[in-house]
């Protein structure tokens, strides 16, 4: 079995959401929509305060609170984890984005471009109407994932069967892999890493992990 | 996903800051750029491992901007100002060019300077030369030209890291200053805000570090991206950092055994033996000159390259000495009392105890302690470590300053007492230590280690601008006056941005005393730069731009300083153009390589709309102004950066006709090839596009300086600056002898060893002097640098703006929460900002992570014109800060930094 999981180090990210803007690029999403993206944190009171900078998007869980309440059966997850959306299902009701805990879904309802109404030419030729008005989310490019392996590529390790976001991490803070198989990056640094999963005591199993100290 | 058949990848580099160059692929189908990617197949060659960051994903917007300014237009409203619209109509390039070739060959037949004696031509680039990687042959056509007054500012050479460009080339090849990352433990970073502005680069191996075990003491007024990704925040005072570093000193001297520092590195590679007279210069030998030390062995004073010696670190002596001070002047002779440096560096710092620095910086005096004795144990003196075969100290501390604490009053001493904290335990130039980057000042550039060559008294050469009587002159070359001011700014391709930029424009509106009337230059060239939105004083600024008669501006979009242009002309774009450009080697900030070579920016699509690239437009001025042949000599010597010719090969262009870009650079891709294969290849500009980029090893040694050093058996010039002082006191005669009596606070910066001054009270004082009174300014209104925007340019990309807005205090100003609450403002208030003479409004953010007294704004983008960015409502600092004589240190430096007052006036929309 496989189970594609995400593993962000804190003590590498440093905010600076080029694996934000790479996920856009990559993915063609409209603006102000970010299947990726890093927050900013702070914590504490003046002068004893931590900042801290956190990746987050769809955490492609084992019991994803989007799934069970979708009722078109767009959602869906597959067996090797992750969490897909079938947008000639999905009828745009956005029950997911409100179950899902992480905050991951978007719906955008008509056509938004970079610089008003009309696209560039290279938005002309990424736009996807299929994608106005029903949820979209962080897929772990599983395109990429899926066409990667066609060619026997392993993602996590192959750039071409990686996601985009893992790809373009300047800190190497993300890194992505299967975590079913025990020698795979993800696995390895799972192991030797503290680590937590956020919301973890909602038993979503996310498939994201954070390393930190 | 991008579907894989029909796309290809084309290998190009970003350099859109001085953190670059990096490395990237384009993916491009049906001819239409679609998303920036890494290229990996630099992983193992790019110390960012191939990647690129976060701006260079806006490059497909900026490619499709529809603001993009795609013919070439000119102005119909001869009017000028904020309030005047340009009223731009496209014309063709045949009439663009025409108009400005009229315009040069009627400078050229009246003669290239005016009546001052300034050049009649300007150019301005930004950046920190990072567009110089953009405008292809352009270098050439001004070579060609002749005097162009490259001075105009617009923020560069005041606004960066200015004491640390000039000093720190002075002390070690250290145009500016990174830690020795990969094997560095222990780092004090004053401000350095390297996850923001290190890179690629300095991200990767930083966090490489951090994983490693680096520990990173942070010490700024706010609690920056750097600050939150480092072991420690420590809230200071704004411009007292030299009191911190002095009290760092101070502990290492006066409250730890002498033994722990390294002595012999004191003793063989500074100026610590080095004995000084009474009249604080160095005693010499009656007979050479040459500085005297004292020999332990002879138990006699000897020349300080006297074989065998044995250096006294401490200790007063008496010998036969002569000590000769300014213009040669000879002080005294005889047998004269002299001090060791070192021995008088240990006197000086002896009143900043952590107690006092406590006082001054708001940090406890127990930290400043801590830090200090952290620092000292890390520092591992009198370890080795064995790099390309040699030997070398491994000292892994560092000291690391960032922007407004190395520049502007105090960026003296804080660069000083950084340089002589990290060479007190050896670990300057060595392994793990402290390390110069490259060289921008020195020659050559390409090779910092090769810079290193003997000077006077055992230094480094040094190429400072004369102040002697028979050299120095009170008639500059440029407007900025860099050489008759800034004996430090040298005279190379690089001085004059690296001269008190503020001052061309200040003088603009009355000239001081002894300096020929500043006059408007006839033609100016802007490119890649926007000084009515970077400087200071904005608004004032545009006044002046509104003023100059005749402005040709390389456009992208519209913005503030092109709204002043006559001509606008549309050059290809980063994913447009075509430019081979030198990668590797050891560059700033921490462009730290294993290899040195070229890289390759190729179009990845078709020019949109007229634009052209900017070695075709080169080419076409240097033809229409008949500069054709040393046009094409200048290529031809190594104007696109690798000369055509050499002993090994020659690719050389026919210098009497006119060439194409590709043929222009092809001839550069074959040189490149050849350079980097000892003549063994000449692959041109095919190969080059296919594969983006080609290296060759460059040695781990050459990243440090101390192996140079001591292999000629040279100093650094630590720690006592009698160099300085002579030349502070020769310059101060020099000016007062033409009356120029208002540079004299200046020339109180030139001392051997730097006093603590009460730098905040200067800006205090300049609040006073605009009106108002420092109770009703309580704030400090800093900056911090934005990865996303760079410096601005990327201000009109939506997509630098979106992501960017996911980091804090993007969105407006950033204060502290109490503070805030106490005024009654809450997050997304619209507050004002405000110094007694102008304001600007913003939006409150409130953060933990911020000092009371400061009030910090990112962005500095309040633009008027450039599309998109107009509409984002940030505010800016740089209309606030006043361009100032008095806020202008003896290096012509400034800083950001300003006393303001906050207000609440509207609530969150």
């Amino acid at each position: 079995m496989t189970r594609w999981v995400m593993v962000a180090d804190l003590r590498r990210c440093v905010g600076c959401q080029t694996c934000t803007a790479a996920c856009k690029q990559a993915n063609a999403t409209p603006p102000g929509v970010q299947w990726r993206r890093v927050l900013d944190l702070e914590e504490g009171t003046y002068p004893d305060v931590r900042r801290a900078f956190v990746p987050v998007g769809c955490m492609h869980c084992d019991e994803p609170p989007c799934l069970d309440v979708c009722p078109s059966t767009a959602t869906r997850r597959r067996d090797d984890g992750i969490v897909t959306i079938d947008y000639d299902l999905c009828i745009g009701c956005s029950y997911c984005a409100v179950a899902c805990p992480y905050q991951a879904r978007h719906r955008t309802d008509r056509a938004t471009f970079a610089y008003g109404a009309a696209p560039s030419r290279a938005e002309a030729q990424r736009f996807d109407e299929g994608r106005l008005a029903v949820a979209t989310k962080c897929t772990f490019c599983v395109d990429r994932i899926d066409a990667g392996r066609a060619r026997g590529l392993t993602p996590g390790v192959d750039p071409e069967a990686t996601p985009a976001c893992v790809n373009s991490c300047i800190a190497g803070a993300l890194h992505f892999g299967d975590i079913e198989d025990t020698a795979s990056n993800v696995s390895r640094l799972i192991a030797e890493n503290r680590h937590f999963r956020m919301h973890e005591a909602l038993g979503t199993g996310p498939g994201f992990y954070y390393l930190w100290d | 996903m991008i579907a894989a058949a029909t796309a290809r990848q084309v290998p190009s580099y970003c350099y859109q800051c001085v953190a670059g160059p990096d490395l990237l692929t384009v993916r491009v189908e049906d001819g239409v750029a679609l998303a920036v990617e890494p290229n990996f197949c630099a992983e193992g060659h790019h110390p960012g491992a191939g990647r690129v960051c976060v701006k260079a994903y806006g490059l497909v917007q900026k490619t499709y901007n529809p603001h993009r300014v795609l013919t070439p237009m000119k102005r119909t409203n001869p009017k000028k100002g904020r309030d005047q619209e340009p009223g731009f109509v496209p014309i063709s390039w045949d009439e663009a060019l025409g108009l400005v070739a009229d315009k040069l060959n009627a400078i050229r037949a009246a003669g290239l300077l005016d009546a001052s004696g300034y050049p009649k031509l300007a150019a301005s680039f930004g950046g920190g030369g990072t567009p110089q990687s953009y405008m292809g042959t352009f270098p050439a056509f001004l070579a060609a030209w002749g005097p162009v007054d490259m001075g105009f500012g617009s923020g560069q050479g005041v606004k960066c890291f200015h004491s640390e460009h000039l000093y720190g080339e002075l002390w070690h090849r250290a145009f500016t200053v990174s830690p020795d990352t990969p094997s560095c433990r222990y780092v004090i970073s004053l401000g350095s805000n390297t996850e923001a502005s290190g890179g690629v680069v300095g991200v990767k191996r930083h966090a490489d570090a951090r994983a490693r075990g680096l520990r990173r003491v942070q010490v700024e007024p706010h609690l920056s991206v750097t600050g939150a990704c480092s072991a420690e925040w420590v809230p200071i005072r704004p411009k007292t950092d030299a009191a911190f570093l002095y009290a760092l000193i101070h502990v290492l001297l006066h409250e730890q055994p002498r033994a722990r520092l390294d002595l012999a590195f004191l003793a063989e590679r500074t100026a610590s033996p080095y004995l000084v007279g009474a009249h604080g210069y160095y005693l010499r030998d009656p007979a050479t000159g040459k500085p005297l030390i004292w020999d332990r062995r002879r138990e006699a004073a000897v020349a300080y390259d006297a074989p065998g010696a044995e250096p006294a670190l401490e200790g007063r002596f008496s010998a036969a000495a002569i000590e000769i001070g300014a213009d040669g002047e000879r002080l005294a002779e005889g047998v004269l009392a002299g001090e060791t440096s070192f021995s008088k560096l240990v006197a000086h710092l002896a009143p900043a105890t952590p107690e006092w620095a406590a006082a001054i910086c708001d940090v406890p005096a127990a930290t400043l302690r801590r830090i200090a004795d952290e620092f000292l144990a890390q520092a591992c003196v009198g370890e080795t470590v064995e790099i390309d075969g040699a030997v070398l100290p491994f000292r892994p501390v560092a000291v690391t300053l960032g922007k407004t604490v190395n520049n502007g009053w105090g960026g003296y001493e804080c660069c000083w007492a950084r340089t002589v904290a990290v060479a007190l335990v050896g670990a300057l130039e060595v392994p793990g230590g402290t390390l110069g980057t490259t060289v921008r000042l020195n020659r050559p550039m390409s090779d910092r280690i090769g810079s290193v060559k003997p000077g006077v008294d055992g230094f480094m050469d040094y190429p400072f601008n004369p102040t002697d009587h028979e050299h120095w002159s009170p008639r500059p070359n440029i407007r900025n006056a860099y050489r008759s001011l800034v004996p430090l700014a040298a005279n190379g391709p690089w001085s004059q941005a690296l001269g008190p930029t503020h001052l061309a424009w200040m003088f603009l509106d009355g000239t001081p005393k002894g300096l020929p009337e500043v006059t408007f230059p006839e033609l100016w060239f802007l490119y890649r730069t926007n000084p009515a939105i970077s400087f200071w004083d904005t608004a004032a600024l545009a006044d002046k731009m509104a003023r100059f008669p005749f402005i040709v501006a390389f456009a992208y979009t519209r913005d503030e300083s092109n709204h002043m242009a006559d001509i606008l002309l549309p050059e290809c774009t980063d994913l447009e153009g075509l430019q081979l450009i030198r990668v590797g080697g050891t560059k700033y900030v921490e462009q730290f390589w294993d290899e040195e070579g070229f890289a390759l920016r190729q179009p990845a699509v078709a020019a949109r709309g007229e634009a052209r690239d900017f070695t075709d437009i080169a080419t076409e001025l240097a033809r229409r102004t008949g500069l054709l042949a040393p046009y094409n000599a200048a290529i031809n010597r190594g104007a696109t950066g690798v000369p055509l010719k050499t002993e090994r090969y020659d690719f050389s262009l026919d210098p009497a006709i006119p060439h194409g870009r590709d043929a222009i650079w092809d001839a550069a891709c074959r040189a490149a090839s050849a350079e980097l294969t000892d003549g063994a290849a000449s692959d041109g500009l095919d190969w080059w596009k296919a594969h983006g980029f080609r290296t060759r090893p460059f040695p781990r040694s050459d990243w440090y300086l101390y192996p140079a050093l001591a292999r000629q058996g040279l100093r650094f010039e630590l720690p006592y600056q009698e160099r300085l002082y002579r030349i502070g006191q020769e310059l101060g005669r020099r000016l007062h002898e033409h009356g120029m009596s208002w540079w004299d606070s200046q020339l109180a910066e030139y001392q051997a060893l730097p006093a603590w001054k009460d730098f905040p009270a200067l800006w205090e004082k300049s609040l006073v002097q605009m009106g108002g009174a420092p109770r009703d300014f309580p704030f400090w209104l800093v900056t911090a640098r934005s990865m996303q925007y760079a410096w601005g340019g990327n201000a009109g990309i939506q997509l630098m703006h979106e992501v960017a807005r996911n980091v804090a205090g993007h969105g407006g100003v950033v204060v502290n929460a109490t503070v805030a609450e106490r005024l009654g403002i809450a997050e997304g208030d619209l507050v004002e900002i405000r110094t007694p003479r102008r304001a600007t409004r913003g939006r409150a953010v409130l953060r933990q992570g911020i000092r009371p007294d400061t009030l910090l704004m990112i962005g500095q983008f309040d633009h008027w014109v450039m599309p998109f960015a107009r509409g984002l409502g940030v505010p800016s600092m740089n209309g606030l800060v006043p361009l100032s004589l008095e806020l202008t240190d003896a290096t012509g430096s400034g800083a950001d930094l300003v006393r303001v007052g906050l207000a609440r006036v509207g609530e969150r929309t």
